[in-house]
């Protein structure tokens, strides 16, 4: 008896695949993008074509900070306005965009691309803490702002990197902690609260 | 059909998070009553979440859950100790980190482990209120016996021959001390010092509090130290992840600061070496 076999053309199996490697894409929905793509204008398609390759292409990493960029250095680096003393650590490239949105900061940034998370096998070797160490050495920068996430890891990571950092001088701080706004007092942990209760401020 | 309840309470100690989605995280926790288990808490990482610091790794929480169809989800979460000195302090969180990562390897899903989870809770406290980094070896020792890998201690693991008081082999894959003349049977091992015998079987027999208090000088520990090491990786099949992370920390620490080497004291005596 001849095989039942439901046959796709090959091209179409391969963006199906292609798409069901992004995360959160399962089958039924790579399948989906797959025929919408085939369906939409030559134009639509060419555009997330070129889309792809540009963002592969064109995209590098800023010599200076680490964070995404078109030139050599990002647009925070070359910026001769910005104070170049301070340094504000992040981890990855979009909380920048959080920081800059608060327009209270006028620093530069360093974009460490992940944060410290033993069990998962992700040590100091793993992300961009050596780049920030290097950058420090001419004496320019004089104070690092730790603004890893308020997580078990983002707190290791900034007690290393102020371990390894403040010997040599430069003064590391941390973004204050405390209750986000419209946060209900009676559902907020332990921690978070003491550490509200002695950072609080005369009004 | 099994008649469980739809809603349950336990109390657990969060071990690790899976970030899915926009704002879903799966946690792995150990409990006392439940052993490991995996649930997914449902938009804990916005803002304005009631849950998430009561989710955070490393945390003694009382949790509530609703059966899942694949995996059960957290409707509440309340922290019965949030270990802040042990996340505040960065050998502490590494020792931490460590202990859970031990934990999420031997422990068993779905099923009960008091012990297992006293030792936790007990261990991550003592970690919290400042116990010296060599709490982990009491740990390891304390967690491989529970989980039916006790080294053997007291006489060869292979012949139960008596061992004499001197330098003696112990193997991982023998499980414990090895006589002179088991030693071609025993495969690999490696030679410990009779002080490093004697902390092994302080380990296995003493309190936390006790061990904690214990003075080790630096050599002996690292002996100790890789003796446990080999164990855990007969038993698990590769290193602990994290144990790396806690040796690059302890490497950071300015010398002064580290407890300095002293003779061993009040080590039980060696009644039968």
């Amino acid at each position: 008896m001849a095989e039942r076999e439901a046959r796709t053309p090959e091209p179409i199996t391969r963006l199906i695949e292609a798409f069901n490697r992004l995360p959160g894409i399962g089958p039924k929905s790579a399948q989906r993008l797959a025929y919408y793509v085939l369906r939409a204008p030559a134009a639509e398609a060419e555009g997330l074509a070129a889309a792809l390759r540009d963002v592969k292409t064109r995209i590098q990493f800023c010599q200076t900070c680490l964070n995404i960029t078109e030139g050599e250095r990002c647009s925070y680096c070359s910026d001769p306005r910005r104070d170049q003393t301070v340094v504000c650590v992040v981890e990855e490239p979009l909380d920048i965009l959080a920081i800059e949105r608060t327009a209270s900061f006028r620093g530069l940034y360093h974009v460490l691309h992940g944060v410290l998370n033993p069990m998962d096998g992700i040590g100091p070797d793993e992300i961009r803490i050596r780049e920030l160490v290097e950058r420090l050495k001419d004496g320019t920068v004089t104070e690092i702002i730790m603004a890893t996430n308020q997580s078990l890891e983002g707190e290791a990571t900034a007690m290393y990197i102020q371990r390894l950092v403040g010997p040599a001088g430069v003064r590391v701080t941390r973004l204050a902690r405390g209750l986000p706004s419209g946060a209900d007092l009676e559902y907020t942990d332990d921690l978070t609260l003491a550490r509200a209760l002695e950072g609080r401020q005369e009004i | 059909m099994t008649d469980r309840p739809r809603a349950y309470k336990t109390e657990g100690v969060i071990l690790r998070r899976r970030n899915i989605g926009e704002a879903d995280t799966i946690f792995t926790v150990f409990s006392a009553s439940l052993g490991k288990f995996d649930a997914i808490a449902r938009g804990v990482r916005k803002a304005r979440s009631h849950m998430r610091g009561h989710l955070e790794p490393l945390t003694r929480s009382r949790l509530m859950l609703a059966r899942g169809r694949s995996l059960d989800v957290f409707t509440q979460a309340e922290t019965i100790d949030p270990y802040r000195h042990l996340h505040e302090d960065l050998e502490q969180s590494a020792l931490g980190v460590y202990c859970c990562e031990l934990i999420d390897r031997f422990g068993a899903e779905n099923m009960e482990q008091e012990d297992v989870y006293l030792l936790l809770v007990d261990t991550l406290a003592a970690i919290d209120g400042g116990a010296p980094g060599h709490i982990a070896r009491y740990f390891e020792v304390q967690l491989l016996a529970l989980t039916g890998y006790a080294l053997r201690l007291h006489g060869c693991a292979l012949c139960n021959a008596r061992l004499p008081e001197e330098d003696t082999l112990i193997s991982a894959p023998a499980g414990g001390l090895v006589c002179i003349a088991c030693r071609a049977r025993a495969g690999t091992g490696r030679i410990i010092s009779v002080r490093a015998v004697k902390v092994l079987r302080f380990a296995s027999s003493t309190t936390l509090e006790r061990f904690a208090a214990l003075r080790i000088d630096p050599d002996t520990e690292h002996e100790v130290a890789l003796a446990i090491g080999e164990s855990l990786r007969t038993a698990l099949d590769r290193d602990p992840a994290s144990a790396r992370y806690l040796e690059q920390v302890r490497r950071l620490t300015p010398a002064a600061e580290r407890p300095m080497n002293a003779e061993p004291e009040r080590l039980e005596p060696a009644d039968s070496i």
